[in-house]
């Protein structure tokens, strides 16, 4: 059966993807930030998983408000970067694992969790920016993936509970697929940040360390918040930290902090990671 | 979501801001394409013209006035399309629905020196 190698939290602000497509890694201003991510590639490059389970969502690049799905899951073969305005990001295609996403719509839809299907799509920062800070710019990449999109744009968006929920099912359909594929599942977004509003340029740093801290063995808090206290703890985007539920909730109860970082601020953003192996 | 206009400064995209900003919103979504972003520079008034949006709403995006267009409906993450077609910094769009001056921004708001 596979089995879940790992998960890992980080930020997916796209003005990391920028920095990286400019050559301003080395610089003052990033190289701090671009640091603080080796080790968490490392691990990943010697964990070496054959699939990336992506938990993100998309910014009004693929989805636009005549349908926004609260959850939606890739069965496609390939997804291809998406012009989010300054025309695609020259970074490869992401090859889908079909198998063990149709598995995973499965058993989803079978235990009355009904996501929508995805047959052709693309993918914006969202994926990209995680693939990137845990791979680096390979020619190709080293995992297959199977990208899950969650609404935090249009209100309502799903609540911490019901992402909760997902990565307990999610764990499930996973270690029934049967095959000896290793996943790894990213949850993306955050930290703390607000793009809109009077309050924009609002960053939590405290509340950020807290959630690096607490997100492994404290989470229990977290997990019960409302949306309203993430958008008040972490800013209106902030809010995107409840996809990192999705990813600790198909984890162990009890799971190992094996790497964090955090630097703030990326672009608007705190941003930072986690790394966690079940215990 | 109980009352989210609870939340000082802080205007959640729900279903009211959704259906008034969605004219604009659409526009800014179609700039994901190239031959939109053209159509946009070449003539701007008649492209925002197609999408049928208000006098108000067009004043507001030909003003770049990025506070206005979010108190109208708009969402950043649309409306930020435009800044790929007449380049604005993330910061200064950040600056500009804060009601500050730039350099007060990013050192009150993000801590940079």
């Amino acid at each position: 059966m596979a089995e879940i190698i790992g998960g890992v939290g980080t930020s997916h602000v796209p003005s990391i993807g920028i920095a990286i497509d400019k050559g301003l890694v080395d610089t003052p201003d990033w190289k701090p930030f671009f640091d603080g991510y080796i080790p968490g590639k490392q691990w990943m490059a010697d964990k070496k998983p054959d699939v990336a389970v992506v938990i993100f969502n998309d910014h009004g690049n693929t989805f636009f408000l005549d349908r926004v799905p609260t959850f939606a899951v890739g069965v496609a073969e390939s997804y291809t970067p998406v012009d989010e305005g300054w025309g695609p990001r020259a970074v490869p295609d992401f090859e889908g694992a079909v198998d063990l996403s149709w598995h995973l719509v499965d058993q989803l839809v079978d235990n009355h969790f009904d996501p929508m299907v995805c047959r052709e799509i693309e993918v914006d920062h969202g994926l990209q920016v995680p693939m990137e800070l845990f791979f680096g710019r390979p020619e190709h990449w080293p995992v297959k993936v199977v990208p899950i999109w969650v609404n935090t744009i249009q209100y309502p968006i799903p609540t911490p509970q019901r992402c909760w929920e997902m990565g307990k099912l999610l764990r499930k359909a996973i270690e029934s697929f049967p095959g000896d594929e290793r996943v790894v599942i990213m949850g993306t977004g955050g930290l703390s940040h607000q793009l809109q509003g009077s309050r924009a340029g609002f960053i939590n740093r405290e509340a950020d360390q807290a959630w690096l801290d607490g997100i492994a063995n404290d989470y229990e808090k977290y997990r019960d918040m409302t949306r309203e206290d993430y958008v008040e703890q972490f800013g209106s985007e902030g809010a995107e930290l409840i996809m990192w539920l999705v990813m600790r909730a198909a984890m162990d109860d009890k799971v190992e902090l094996k790497h964090k970082h955090y630097y703030a601020p990326a672009s608007m953003t705190g941003a930072g990671m986690v790394v966690l192996e079940n215990a | 979501m109980s009352d989210p206009t609870q939340i000082p400064e802080t205007p959640l995209f729900d279903r009211e801001r959704s259906k008034q900003g969605y004219r604009m919103n659409k526009m800014a979504m179609s700039l994901g394409k190239p031959e939109n972003r053209a159509a946009f520079k070449a003539d701007e008034e008649a492209f925002l013209d197609s999408y049928g949006l208000s006098a108000e709403e067009k004043a507001a995006v030909m003003a770049r006035d990025w506070h206005r267009m979010v108190a109208l409906g708009g969402n950043l993450f649309f409306i930020l399309k435009i800044a790929a077609v007449d380049p604005a910094v993330m910061t200064e769009i950040g600056a500009a629905q804060a009601q500050m001056e730039h350099a007060d921004f990013l050192k009150q708001r993000l801590g940079k020196e």
